[in-house]
């Protein structure tokens, strides 16, 4: 580290080098397979996923079958599957992601 | 729990918007499966059958009000109670079939008790069943089957019923009955 860098941009960048070698553990550790299995299983209990399916449903009726890629259903679901986390399933999350990233050590 | 309360307010920042980052593309990764579910599923033609199921749930759900609804209790409808769909049972099933012991046409709610009789359970089953077995006994002493149609009539025992001297047919014929060929 150059030692001639502001000590708030030192910081910063001891800081960005702490979260990126968290990604890297998130990934290697498990963990990120483990949230994400969370999130599918909230999903999947709160109807996200119901709601998600009806919508490709509906797109699929209107294109027909054999028009549809996932690229399309993609878009479909996208906006609406972003907006629609309930608050409680992202705090959660949210909550264990940060506690991952701030105990992962460099 | 968390060591948040250890770091400056820059890395509490950076980390708010990283797990933020993360979980956005957690979720972005569940949205790419249920969309090749999705896909998968309209290209195989198994969402023929999903239709029917909305449906069902739809009527189940109304269903369910409806057993909710105080007002549809079965006191209030009397003998007939109204089941989840809305629809009316009597309390004897009135449905009508053959019997297949006994070919007689029978009421699906009063079909155990027919069986019980038809087949020997009961009292009088039992008594039935002795009085055709004797019945059966006597004509079988005879020696010949009692029946005026019989399939092994011939022409011989018939020649003998014109002389009215035979015993083989039986007292039915001994008036003379039959007429001479």
């Amino acid at each position: 580290m150059n030692p001639q860098l502001d000590e708030n941009q030192g910081l910063l960048q001891l800081q960005l080098h702490h979260n990126l070698w968290a990604f890297v553990q998130l990934i290697e550790s498990g963990e990120k397979e483990r949230l994400m299995e969370l999130l599918r299983e909230r999903l999947i209990e709160c109807g996200w996923k119901d709601e998600m399916k009806a919508l490709c449903r509906q797109f699929v009726k209107k294109k027909g079958s054999n028009n549809v890629t996932v690229d399309d259903l993609i878009h479909v679901i996208t906006p609406r599957g972003r907006a629609s986390i309930p608050d409680s399933i992202k705090a959660e999350l949210l909550q264990r992601i940060r506690t991952f990233l701030v105990s992962a050590a460099p | 729990m968390s060591n948040e309360d250890n770091l400056s307010p820059h890395a509490q920042g950076l980390s708010l918007q990283l797990s933020s980052h993360f979980f956005g593309d957690l979720l972005d990764s569940i949205i790419v499966d249920v969309a090749s579910e999705c896909h998968r599923i309209a290209r195989l033609g198994l969402d023929r059958n999903l239709e029917e199921e909305e449906e069902e749930m739809r009527l189940s759900a109304q269903a369910r009000l409806r057993v909710a609804d105080p007002s549809n209790s079965s006191e209030a409808n009397g003998k007939y109670i109204v089941d989840i769909f809305g629809q009316n049972h009597p309390s004897v099933a009135s449905e009508i079939f053959e019997c297949m012991n006994c070919g007689r046409s029978v009421m699906a709610g009063k079909f155990a008790p027919h069986l019980e009789k038809c087949m020997g359970k009961g009292r009088k089953a039992r008594l039935k069943v002795t009085r055709s077995s004797t019945a059966a006994q006597n004509r079988n002493s005879r020696g010949s089957p009692a029946s005026a149609y019989s399939p092994y009539s011939n022409s011989t025992s018939s020649n003998r019923l014109s002389n009215g001297t035979s015993s083989v047919a039986g007292e039915e014929y001994s008036n003379g009955a039959f007429e001479d060929p």
